[in-house]
């Protein structure tokens, strides 16, 4: 009798630990934790009215392995950077052709039968069918380009390692360059946490993204400031983070089409900074940050470049 | 000055070029770390982890050996610091009610006008990697986890990396016993532990 009690505890005891070993090994499989109590609190800004989405995404281009770099669009191709190469699709998807760089370049804008390409700390001046035309001279060790626009015959290249934009003719001389101060008595001009300073011109205006400040600003060509508008919010009319706009474009009927890095979410303003609406809401539902590079065709339709998911995005009005 | 010779003011200058390349992937010094030796340790890779929140609650030690380091180099001293403040901060100040860190253990200097550095002081520090979220979500990227040799015990098995969702944490040489994301290492190497494990 004495020892059925020995047993039977044994048993008792053997079953416990093989539970507790069992409960144990299951709660430290990766993903059956619980909630993380320093979750940094952001779900709030991923909720939007529905009613603001005024786009809708109707195409996809997958773009393969390679890491997409830059984006233009220009009467009707599309102008894709990857490392030390260009790739020309057609707005549908088909691949259109495919031009190998002398270096990887980080930024495109296609002008007529010319394409400006920022290859880090100088441009490259080409033909759209890959000739290549001139490289412009260096901008020393610490530039980095991020942005090209022209209008007539003039081209704006922003430099944000120097935190300036350079004035060009196309022929690559220079000049002109200015630092983006407000004022004479201004402490500061641009300010430019990483690497994203974009800018374009629409009617003949050239605007430059200050993206430390949150501020869309208009420049004359000789770098006076002419008027910006900016906003700093977590919530959907504002930008947030370090260096938001990280991305800028203007569509042809002067709507702004903003994309931001951290909350990612692209947006359409009027000239003035008031919200129109949402071209593509953020998600919560991957780890993407990177700010999609935007371009538009002649219709207002958004080209968004998925850095994260190699791929073109195509929305339009609905 | 730096410890290395570089000025604040190179540090803010160098921020975009590093962030550029953090953005296409990586830095060189990463890559770098990854060689083979007898001896190893256990250390995250910056680049993998997803901020879980798990170094924080799962070291064996009291207070994790896990710590938050910060890459200067990186760093774009940005006023409005997404590992600095709380999203929703009513103000760019020092305010406790503004602070994201739960420990306040970083600290915000004005530099210049509009530039501010951010210091981790270590012993306040649980790695709880709030700022790492806020930081690589909103900003360079600059904040990032690394186990510290002087702390952990060198378990057999890391507790953190036998629940790490990301599977940051693995064994790397003790020749280089850190992935530090940035270019100018502070971190001194560590003199090989006597026994593999003393847990
Ligand atoms: S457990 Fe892994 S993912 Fe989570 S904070 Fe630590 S290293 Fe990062
Ligand atoms: S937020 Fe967390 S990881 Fe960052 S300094 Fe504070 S305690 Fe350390
Ligand atoms: S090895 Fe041990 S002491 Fe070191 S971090 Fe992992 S659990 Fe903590």
């Amino acid at each position: 009798m004495k020892n059925k009690g020995i047993g039977i505890f044994v048993v008792v005891i053997v079953v416990l630990i093989v539970v507790v070993v069992v409960i144990d090994a299951l709660s430290n499989r990766t993903g059956k934790r619980g909630d993380n109590p320093y979750k940094l609190e952001i779900d709030q800004y991923y909720k939007v009215d529905p009613a603001m989405i005024l786009y809708k995404e109707i195409r996809q281009i997958k773009l393969g392995d390679v890491k997409p770099l830059g984006l233009d669009y220009s009467n009707d191709r599309l102008y894709v950077l990857l490392n030390k190469s260009l790739k020309i699709v057609s707005p549908r998807g088909e691949e259109l052709s495919n031009i190998n760089l002398p270096d990887t370049a980080r930024c495109i804008h296609v002008s007529g039968d010319l394409m400006y390409l920022g290859f880090t700390n100088y441009v490259g001046q080409f033909h759209i069918d890959g000739r290549q035309i001139k490289l412009w001279e260096t901008l020393g060790e610490k530039a980095v380009i991020t942005s090209i626009a022209s209008k007539g015959d003039q081209v704006f290249v922003a430099d944000a390692g120097n935190r300036s934009v350079l004035r060009y003719d196309t022929h690559g001389q220079l000049l002109g360059e200015f630092g983006g101060k407000r004022n004479i008595d201004d402490l500061h001009g641009f300010v430019i946490p990483s690497a994203y300073f974009d800018l374009d011109v629409y009617d003949d205006e050239l605007w430059v993204v200050n993206p430390g400040m949150h501020a869309l600003e208009n420049y004359t060509d000789e770098g006076v400031l002419r008027g910006f508008w900016e906003k700093t919010s977590m919530k959907i009319e504002g930008f947030s983070g370090c260096c938001n706009p990280a991305q800028m474009t203007i569509a042809p009927d002067g709507t702004f089409i903003t994309s931001e890095k951290g909350l990612v979410r692209i947006k359409a303003y009027k000239a003035s900074g008031e919200l129109i609406g949402i071209v593509s809401p953020p998600t919560n539902d991957s780890e993407e940050t990177h700010a999609p590079e935007v371009a538009v065709d002649e219709s207002g339709g958004v080209f968004a470049l998925d850095f994260d998911r190699n791929m073109i995005r195509y929305f339009v009005k609905k | 000055m730096g410890k290395d010779g570089h000025s604040r003011r190179d540090f803010i200058q160098t921020s975009v070029r590093a962030s550029l390349f953090i953005a296409i992937g990586g830095l060189g010094a990463l890559g770098a770390s990854r060689a083979t030796a007898s001896h190893t340790v256990w250390q995250i890779d910056p680049f993998k982890c997803t901020q879980c929140g798990r170094c924080a609650t799962e070291c064996v030690m009291a207070e994790s050996a896990v710590k938050c380091i910060h890459a200067y180099d990186i760093c774009g001293y940005c006023d409005l610091c997404g590992g600095y403040l709380k999203p929703d901060a009513n103000d760019r100040a020092t305010g406790g009610e503004n602070q994201l860190c739960p420990t306040a253990a970083i600290s915000r200097n004005f530099i210049e006008e509009p530039y501010f550095e951010y210091v981790i002081d270590e012993a306040l520090c649980i790695g709880c990697a709030k700022c790492v979220k806020g930081c690589t979500a909103f900003g360079n990227g600059s904040f990032h986890l690394q186990i510290r040799h002087d702390r952990c015990l060198d378990c057999n098995e890391c507790a953190i990396a036998r629940v790490c969702p990301s599977e940051a944490i693995s064994r790397i040489s003790i020749k280089k016993p850190y992935l530090i994301k940035g270019k100018f290492e502070v971190i001194p190497s560590v003199e090989p532990p006597k026994s593999s494990s003393k847990k």
